[in-house]
């Protein structure tokens, strides 16, 4: 479950693609107070309709001289204007109540059930007619239609009024199914189910019907709220048979005995509030299962006020920061504008914490481009959204330093900046590109004003005039129209709305752009298109880039210097090219092989045996050792430390250094690994 | 373009459900509703009213799509019958005469309970995740109360109690209807409670369904630019998640419309409103058809008017509905 969210986290989704296993994992949503509250108050009720009468025996009807006494010892809720006893009345009522509700609401849901089915499997015409059957019957206030069919059928018994509730009942149920069976229709094992040439019906009953059964409870319960409250106003409106108790009976009662005037609230008060209650607790049921539904309304639950923009506790000695040296005279790339020192990220999710990145140090140099890759899962877009300090709970940076240097050369902790000067901080010297511009640009704003906004919000001095030339450029710079800054996000392209934001990356000049997997989402030509961009662009305004994908050839091609993660680590890093020429981490390795290159020679691609590991349960000592081909026997006991590597290059140049975490490259078995012949560098130690 | 043709059709094939609806009904009455009601108005109906009658339940010669057309006829004409109950009324100026009054208390009292809850909602789905979360179980409580009941325990407090207000009607009995201050000012008087019982029992319909929508959209990445670029928390809030949030709910409130419209009117009943819920009260104590038909006729079209107004007001608030399809 916890590797699941991480998951969900990771790759931006909403989990609910992946959950054919977990079909009934929706009762697991009953553990919150929340819910339990509601399914305690239920069985109450149920408790009092069914063994109530047993326990209260005194007859509703009864009528007695003890008449509007407030409620006593004799009578524990009092008596109506005739004597009889209210007590008696509310536990009698409560039978036809939750009766009427739970019977009306069942043969609505299945009436929904059928239509909805249909309708989103059955698609075409007869989707279009059900769906417009569905939408009218919605559209008709369904109240007065109710009262008119009861008072059309003068003698109505409890089982007309139940068959006319469920027949106005049924639409908003059958809209939902619908709306599901359409995304169902389309997953993997529906596919799986059809092409294998299994009946339509068996498809929905097999397949199709058991994953919906969170929604369908959810319509159950909701639609039992509104037959009990339909039924109580009809009763309450005289046009059930009000001799028979129910709930809205009392109150029919009530309101035309004048219970007001004599001031008997004990007679009209516990029936309105036993139907509210009922109401209230199917809700919190039904709140439980929303939240199973919708992940992200789970998610809210997890404290989210305490973790934002809090800068982490421990502070370091400004002196400590200033006079580190961080082999700044570098002859090629010039000094690190952006060191990550020993960051580590965990996501707590109840149980134990998991750590999503781990010890992670990593420098970044002006003007160069860093690229990260990793699978799916190997806390790289963890590491991504840390970096610029926009991590969600329950993300939570435990450990490290983010150190910025000014071009002053002064330095900053980003995890110290507090929520004002990390605001102010962020988009002026790092910003940020996500994966999907679909995503993360607003459908109901202009591209234009999505630009302007960052500049009104940076810059509150600057004029509109200033401000709106200042997009035109930016949008040329991009290559886009300036005059398409009027336009909307649905109106562009999939490339032209990431160039967007790259645009909106670039609005106040920053020293570094964190770009999270920023092509993944568009196809080749257009990929190509983008990078060479940001090559341009680069090259023209002199910001360092961290590059995070999944995609080793584009790394190679793109980058300055590549880092691998996996299972939150950092197991390789070194200089694209010498990376290129030989990998040295087998991951890395393996990685190599499972891509084909952009250009270049071609070569046999192999892929990794295996899946990411589960971050809640590494294997001892290297965690890539179960996937490895060549492990042996020290890798399950040591955990290989980051190694810093001799350049081959012979100089003290840092830009060219090579790191590797990996036993093979630990002076004490470099014989025996058998890999001497590869020629691998002298070691070094940290 | 074929979007908006597309709604209008289903707006056309509503309004036509409904009417048709509305024929068919008295003609499933099962029985002979036509010779208890001569029995009931003994004497008192005029040979037109005993046709009309016969008419009304397909008790005529004509075969049922001559019946049909004649009543698409009748209605077209604006003839939707005579009353019974206060016969020779026509429907029309009972419909006339009360209708006013509830598109007054109901219309607005939902647009009322609709904004005052939408705005709640974007509040408590913002600070999700903090104490505010605790107002959930009393919202649900809320939106679980039946109105009228709601309105009995209003009426009881402030009317009976404390006599802030008055008990029932629609204005006090005696001041001529006119646009005076005296009489206006009664109005108001006597929509107060109404009014209360209505919005308190509806807001939390809209407040849940808000939040639920906010702590969804507060999860899309446009949102998390628009932190990381460091926008305001005001503007975050109203221009990148509540405009988004609101999209949902405003489709929501038009689909909603019927099923709270409905509830509302039952409040009119206890309150002795004059306006059409009350009139749907009496008419169907006193099984008095026409009546029926034609205040179901005049809730359906009002509802689907105000549907198609949520329809348009969506349309303005997204620009991905403005292109042509």
């Amino acid at each position: 479950m916890t590797t699941n969210l991480l998951a969900d986290v990771e790759s931006g989704t909403t989990g609910q693609e992946d959950r054919p296993a977990s079909r009934f994992g929706w009762l697991r949503g009953f553990r919150s107070a929340r819910t339990l509250t509601g399914v305690v108050l239920m069985v109450l009720f149920v408790l009092m309709a069914l063994l109530g009468p047993v326990f209260v025996r005194t007859d509703p009807s009864a009528v007695s001289d003890d008449v509007l006494s407030p409620p006593s010892g004799a009578h524990l809720l009092g008596t109506t204007h005739t004597g009889q006893d209210v007590l008696a009345q509310l536990i009698d009522g409560s039978r036809i109540s939750l009766l009427t509700g739970f019977v009306a609401a069942a043969l609505a849901t299945v009436l929904s059930l059928l239509i909805g089915l249909a309708a989103g499997y059955l698609g075409g015409l007869s989707d279009e007619l059900l769906s417009l059957l569905s939408n009218i019957f919605l559209v008709i206030p369904s109240l007065p239609l109710v009262v008119i069919l009861t008072g059309a059928l003068p003698e109505a018994g409890s089982l007309a009024i139940i068959i006319v509730i469920s027949l106005t009942s049924w639409a908003w149920g059958a809209r939902v199914l619908r709306a599901q069976t359409l995304s169902l229709r389309k997953r993997d094992f529906v596919e799986a189910a059809r092409a294998s040439g299994e009946s339509t019906w068996r498809i929905i009953f097999r397949e199709i019907l058991p994953n919906q059964t969170a929604i369908v409870a959810a319509t159950f319960l909701s639609t039992v709220i509104g037959a009990i409250l339909t039924q109580a106003s009809l009763a309450f409106l005289g046009l059930t048979d009000v001799t028979q108790w129910s709930w809205g009976g009392m109150l029919y009662w009530a309101q035309n005995s004048a219970a007001l005037n004599y001031g008997a609230w004990w007679w009209f008060v516990p029936p309105g509030l036993c139907i509210a209650l009922v109401g209230t607790a199917l809700s919190l049921i039904n709140f439980g299962i929303d939240e199973f539904i919708n992940p992200r309304l789970r998610s809210a639950h997890i404290a989210t006020k305490n973790a934002r923009n809090k800068p982490m506790a421990r502070r370091l000695p400004s002196d400590e920061a200033e006079s580190d040296d961080t082999g700044a005279s570098s002859p090629t790339h010039g000094d690190v504008v952006l060191e990550i020192r020993n960051l580590t990220v965990e996501y707590q999710t109840g149980g134990d914490p998991i750590r999503a990145v781990d010890d992670v140090s990593l420098q970044l140099r002006r003007g160069e481009v860093l690229g990260i890759a990793g699978e799916s899962g190997s806390g790289k877009s963890t590491l991504a959204y840390a970096i610029t300090r926009l991590h969600q709970p329950p993300a939570r940076i435990t450990g490290g330093q983010l150190l910025y240097t000014h071009p002053d050369g002064s330095r900053t902790d980003l995890l110290t900046l507090s929520g004002k000067a990390l605001t102010a901080f962020r988009w002026e010297e790092m910003s940020i590109v996500l994966q999907s511009a679909m995503n993360a640009l607003n459908p109901l704003l202009r591209i234009g004003v999505q630009i302007d906004d960052a500049l009104q919000a940076h810059r509150p001095a600057m004029g509109a005039g200033a401000r709106s030339a200042r997009v035109r450029e930016l949008l040329e710079l991009v290559g886009i129209d300036p005059q398409r800054s009027a336009a909307y996000p649905h109106e562009l392209s999939g490339g032209m709305r990431q160039r967007v934001m790259i645009a909106i990356a670039l609005t106040l000049d920053p020293d570094v752009i964190v770009m999270d997997e920023p092509t993944t989402a568009l196809d080749v030509v257009t990929q190509r298109q983008i990078l060479q961009r940001i090559v341009s662009l680069k090259d023209r305004l002199h910001f360092a880039v961290i590059f995070i994908t999944h995609d080793l050839s584009m790394l190679i091609e793109l980058s300055d210097r590549i880092a691998v993660m996996y299972a939150g680590r950092v197991v390789e890093e070194a200089p694209a090219k010498h990376f290129y020429a030989r990998p040295l981490h087998p991951y890395s390795q393996g990685l190599l092989a499972s891509f084909p290159t952009l250009s270049g020679a071609k070569r046999v691609l192999t892929g990794i045996a295996g899946a990411p590991p589960d971050l809640g349960a590494l294997p001892s000592g290297c965690s890539f050792r179960p996937r490895c081909p060549r492990a042996f026997d020290r890798c399950p006991v040591v955990e290989p430390p980051l190694l810093l590597l001799a350049p081959t290059g012979g100089s003290e140049d840092v830009a060219g250094r090579r790191q590797v975490a990996c036993l093979l490259y630990d002076g004490a078995d470099a014989g025996r690994s058998g890999t001497g012949s590869t020629g691998i560098p002298e070691k070094v130690q940290v | 373009m074929r979007a908006f043709s597309r709604r209008a059709l289903f707006y056309v094939l509503t309004a036509w459900a409904a009417i048709t609806l509305n024929f068919l009904l008295p003609r499933l009455i099962p029985g002979d509703p036509v010779s208890r009601m001569l029995d009931r108005f003994r004497g008192q109906l005029g040979p037109e009213a005993v046709f009309a009658l016969r008419a009304l339940f397909g008790q005529t010669s004509n075969n049922i799509f001559a019946q049909y057309l004649q009543y698409w006829g009748r209605l077209l004409h604006g003839d939707l019958g005579v009353s019974f109950t206060s016969y020779p009324t026509p429907v029309a100026t009972i419909l006339g005469q009360g209708l006013p009054w509830t598109l007054g208390l109901i219309g607005v009292c939902t647009v009322l309970s609709f904004v005052i809850g939408t705005a709640l909602g974007v509040v408590v789905g913002w600070r999700r995740g903090t104490w505010v979360d605790g107002f959930i179980p009393v919202t649900t409580f809320l939106t679980s109360i039946p109105y009228f009941w709601f309105a009995l325990i209003v009426v009881y407090f402030f009317a009976l109690q404390m006599h802030w207000f008055p008990l029932s009607g629609g204005y006090r009995p005696g001041l001529r209807p006119g646009w005076n201050g005296s009489f206006l000012t009664s109005v108001v008087e006597h929509a107060a409670l109404p009014a209360l019982a209505i919005v308190v029992s509806s807001i939390g319909y809209w407040l849940l369904g808000m939040r639920n929508m906010m702590v969804t959209t507060l999860a899309e990445d446009y949102v998390l630019l628009a932190r990381a670029k460091g926008l305001s928390r005001g503007r975050i809030m109203t221009t990148y998640a509540a405009r988004n949030a609101l999209l949902p709910s405003l489709a929501g409130f038009a689909l909603s419309l019927g099923f709270i419209v409905g509830g509302s009117i039952i409040t009119e009943v206890v309150f002795n409103y004059p306006g059409i819920g009350y009139s749907l009260f009496q008419a169907v104590q006193g099984q008095d058809y026409p009546l029926m038909q034609g205040i179901f006729f005049v809730i359906t079209m009002t509802v689907l008017a105000a549907n198609l107004l949520a329809d348009l007001a969506y349309v303005l608030l997204d620009p991905r509905t403005r292109v042509a399809v």
